[in-house]
């Protein structure tokens, strides 16, 4: 019995002991949604963390006076290092910092620029609280201060909203990339590819974006909007692709899932809309030669999805020839990005991977200086082959229908 | 420590001795008449439910007779027609008779009733009338007949309302001893259904039986269960639940070590798979070891169901069983330990009901499932008029003063209510209330260690699961120790054709169940294969 006895009173002073032990109420927690980092002019770093107000987020509920006031809060810290900023944040908010539900981390342009990302990124990566899926945009001409400054509508909170309008537009546009913290560090880590960030930028007038009034209009004060894709070279931010550019550059990397190409018909400019529904991509290196040579192929296949000018498309001859000129137009498309990123001399394709995976001891010779000598005088070859599976609801258009009634009209 | 316990528990032994009856010295019954009327009288404090009834006998009558039995515990018209009217009108009793003779002549002429047995002890005859036989008593001999007449009041086969299957037989058990047993054999025909009886219980001398498939069951376990039995000394056995307590291999659990149902059909499936059932007079709860774990959730209806709604039925009662186990602990442990895993949405809204929320989660729990356990005794032990009362004033107060008042968040509210919603679901009211004690063991352990002290507090129940017998059959088999043949009726319910063996661990050596081939198939015309168009 004293043994039992012994036993439970152990057991009760393990209780005692651990307490609350790493326990931490939801309402003791500020919820972070998004960081943003910048340098100030007096070289430090300044941190931008944006909270969320629980309470104004889910609306109506009960007490906290849902909806009041604004969804998310936003508190600005400096340091001399981004941890000490985020120390220093503290002093300002009246809650434990928690990091698991953050998703988002903006860096400002011009720190990209002149300090590039992969510095500012040790303190996330280290972080047990920040996740590595935690995704990664670049403010683009502005601060990322300022762009957290700003209230969104419909996703009240404006982390959420750049996330899934990320993730939307990369699947419908392909003109940006989703890149979370993990991929970045790998991207820009992996040897024979550079990393690329999408970039966003706002619309309208960011004095206004940041009342409580601005996203209770029905055409809000201003927009956050994905706009480009940042390419790096040296760690650094070097140049912003846009439209079609940045599509090829998704393309390259075979994460293009829908992508609508004008096609000009018969003379007319854009007469044809062909979206690509699937599509894979594969680049293959030929390692034969001294500078090697890389064959990207594209085999794409889509839907015609609007004519502004008659076109017969019960014919399989015209379907033949509209896969004809949509090869074409994607091929040309893809050359000129690759031409560009030549002539950036950064190799954001992945085309050294490729010729590591061909021959690696080949790459190994190439691996130095690679971006600067070789890259930009590697012959790349396109291959595209375009399908067109589906014409939508109607095979002809109504225009030419249209088109018939008054030439009879004419008559 | 040790000491003091034995001290008292031999203290209190001592007393039920002393202030039990005494165990009486072999009392026999007196030659004449009115000194063995006067014993009855005394002896049973002249109770007026006891009824003497005087009567002659012989050529002039001069030979009495006495008929004793318990008003209300007899039938009085098998009496008045079989005994009363038979001894008086019979002609060969009123020739020249020596009280032997009449005693011969009323067992073999007169009575016709199909119990009639000769008792001399005054304790047996005490036993006979106060279950409710019919005694009598002839002047002259030492001995009375005690002709069984039980009737009297009772309650009627009704249908079950603690276990309620859409599909199958809606008779349940009824108090009475004999039309359980008798309820089983309807279902069983067969010779080897075998029944034993004993009276338990110094004062009440409860019937109890225990009735098994000889051949079936296993020896042992019949055995084991008998000793258990007649090693109960206690004065009462009012209900099974006595017998229960008495006869469980481990006490100190919450679990419940023997099954008990009131449904005759469920009683016959497990006497098929060699089981033990016991019944106690006086209680529609009969008694069914040994028993598994798994047998708590599972119900009659299983087995006319279809296996595969059958299975999945089982399926959804473990996951009930788990929800109504763990359900607000993982609500306080995902709330002030692992926020990261709510997704982020879900982790808002619950914060932002929680903004207002005065008490930690913990606490907020422990208030809500105390009120909840509050309203529900109160429920059940309320007068049925005023039950609707305490449920119309529990939902006002539980789902929305308090939720307005910011006492308890929204979401601990739905949590709460599923979590009771879970534990009313499970079959087995046992275990369901077990769970629920053990429920609160869960929120404490995530309470002070978060899921981390949940896994620990759920090794330690399946630990103690695993240790817990039922007469000796391990309580969590046939998962552990795994018996891979018998898995198909666990959690999961295989096809009834596929039965083809009974249960290893209970059945001695009669353990095929049914023929080979019993699958059933379209009927087959010709060799060739064709069809009913063919």
């Amino acid at each position: 019995m004293r043994k039992w006895l012994l036993f439970f009173l152990l057991m009760m002073s393990v209780t005692g002991l651990s307490g609350c032990w790493s326990k931490k109420e939801l309402s003791e927690l500020a919820i972070i949604s998004a960081m943003g980092i910048d340098k100030n002019e007096e070289g430090k770093y300044v941190k931008t963390v944006q909270f969320v107000n629980p309470g104004n987020v889910s609306g109506g509920l009960q007490g906290g006076g849902g909806g009041q006031g604004p969804a998310v809060t936003v508190y600005t810290a400096e340091g001399d290092t981004v941890f000490e900023a985020h120390i220093n944040s503290s002093a300002k908010v009246s809650r434990q910092l928690y990091h698991p539900h953050a998703n988002l981390v903006v860096i400002g342009e011009e720190l990209a620029r002149t300090e590039g990302v992969n510095v500012l990124l040790d303190v996330f990566e280290r972080n047990a609280e920040v996740r590595s899926t935690t995704k990664l945009i670049i403010s683009r001409d502005m601060k990322a201060g300022d762009m957290m400054k700003m209230l969104t509508a419909i996703d009240h909170i404006p982390a959420e909203k750049v996330n899934n309008t990320l993730k939307i537009t990369e699947k419908m546009r392909g003109e940006n990339v989703v890149v979370s913290l993990q991929d970045f560090i790998k991207w820009s880590t992996a040897p024979g590819i550079e990393p690329i960030l999408s970039g966003f930028r706002v619309e309208g007038n960011l004095a206004e974006a940041n009342k409580q009034e601005s996203v209770m209009q029905m055409d809000p004060a201003a927009n956050l909007e994905a706009n480009g894709i940042a390419v790096f070279k040296d760690e650094k931010l070097i140049d912003w692709y846009e439209g079609q550019t940045a599509r090829g550059v998704v393309w390259i990397l075979d994460r293009v899932k829908q992508a609508e190409i004008d096609l000009e018909w018969e003379g007319k400019k854009d007469a044809v809309v062909y979206q690509v529904m699937r599509q894979n991509t594969t680049i293959k290196a030929d390692t034969k030669k001294d500078i090697p040579e890389i064959t990207i192929h594209v085999r794409a296949e889509g839907a015609i999805r609007e004519v502004t000018k008659p076109v017969k498309l019960d014919d399989p001859n015209i379907i033949a020839e509209i896969e004809r000129a949509a090869e074409k137009e994607i091929k040309q498309q893809l050359q000129k990005t690759v031409e560009r990123t030549q002539k950036n001399q950064s190799d954001i394709f992945g085309f050294g991977q490729a010729i590591y995976r061909q021959n690696a001891k080949k790459w190994k010779g190439l691996q130095e200086n690679w971006n600067e000598t070789y890259f930009p005088q590697v012959k790349v070859n396109i291959e595209v082959e375009a399908f067109v599976r589906r014409t939508g609801l109607r095979t002809n258009d109504h225009l030419s229908e249209l088109e018939k009634k008054q030439s009879k009209g004419g008559e | 420590m040790v000491s003091f316990f034995h001290r008292k528990k031999r203290a209190k032994e001592s007393q039920t001795r002393s202030g039990g009856p005494e165990k009486k010295k072999e009392q026999l019954l007196e030659v004449s008449l009115a000194a063995n009327v006067d014993h009855i009288r005394q002896k049973t404090g002249h109770s007026q439910d006891i009824v003497i009834r005087m009567l002659k006998l012989g050529s002039r009558g001069e030979m009495r007779a006495a008929v004793v039995y318990v008003k209300g515990m007899v039938d009085s018209q098998t009496i008045y027609d079989f005994i009363l009217e038979s001894m008086m009108t019979n002609p060969s009793l009123h020739d020249k008779l020596t009280p032997e003779e009449a005693v011969q002549l009323l067992t073999e002429e007169a009575i016709s009733i199909g119990g009639l047995q000769r008792q001399q002890r005054w304790e047996e005859v005490f036993t006979s009338v106060m279950a409710g036989n019919a005694l009598i008593l002839v002047d002259g001999i030492a001995e009375a007949l005690a002709a069984s007449t039980q009737g009297g009041e009772r309650r009627t086969i009704q249908e079950s309302t603690t276990n309620v299957a859409v599909r199958g037989s809606k008779e349940a058990f009824t108090e009475s001893n004999e039309t359980n047993i008798a309820m089983i054999r309807r279902i069983i025909n067969d010779e080897n259904l075998w029944t034993e009886s004993m009276k338990i219980g110094r004062v009440t001398k409860t019937d109890v039986s225990i009735m098994y498939l000889k051949g079936i069951a296993k020896e042992e376990i019949v055995e084991e269960v008998r000793s258990r039995l007649k090693r109960i000394d206690i004065d009462a056995i009012l209900e099974s639940g006595y017998i229960e307590q008495l006869i469980e291999d481990k006490t100190l659990t919450t679990f419940p070590t023997v099954f008990h149902t009131e449904r005759p059909d469920a009683v016959a499936g497990n006497l098929l798979e060699g089981r033990v059932a016991i019944f106690v007079n006086g209680t529609p709860f009969v008694l069914v070891v040994p028993a598994l774990f798994i047998q708590f959730f599972q119900s009659v209806e299983d087995y006319y169901a279809r296996f595969d709604i059958a299975t999945a039925i089982r399926f959804l009662r473990i996951f009930i069983f788990f929800i109504s186990l763990i359900g607000p602990a993982v609500y306080i442990a995902a709330t002030t330990f692992h926020q990261e895993m709510i997704p982020t949405e879900l982790a808002i809204i619950v914060a932002a009901q929680r903004e207002s929320v005065p008490f930690p989660a913990f606490v907020e729990a422990i208030i809500m499932e105390v009120t909840f356990e509050i309203l529900r005794e109160a429920g059940i032990r309320m007068p049925k008029a005023i039950g609707s009362t305490v449920s119309i004033v529990g939902a006002l107060v539980i789902g929305q003063a308090a939720v307005q008042a910011g006492i308890v968040s929204p979401a601990m509210v739905i949590v709460v209510s599923i979590t009771a919603i879970a534990s009313f679901a499970t079959p087995s009211y046992a275990v369901a209330i077990s769970a629920r004690l053990i429920r609160f063991l869960f929120m404490f352990s995530a309470a002070t260690f978060g899921f981390y002290g949940m896994i620990l507090a759920f090794i330690m129940l399946i630990l103690h699961l695993c240790s817990l017998r039922s007469f000796g059959v391990p309580y969590m088999s046939p998962m552990a120790p795994l018996i891979p043949a018998e898995v198909g009726d666990t959690i999961f319910r295989k096809p009834l054709w596929a039965f083809k063996r009974r249960p290893n661990q209970l059945v001695s050596n009669n353990q095929v169940r049914q023929a080979d081939d019993q699958k059933p198939h379209p009927p087959v015309k010709d060799q060739k294969g064709g069809g009913r168009d063919a």
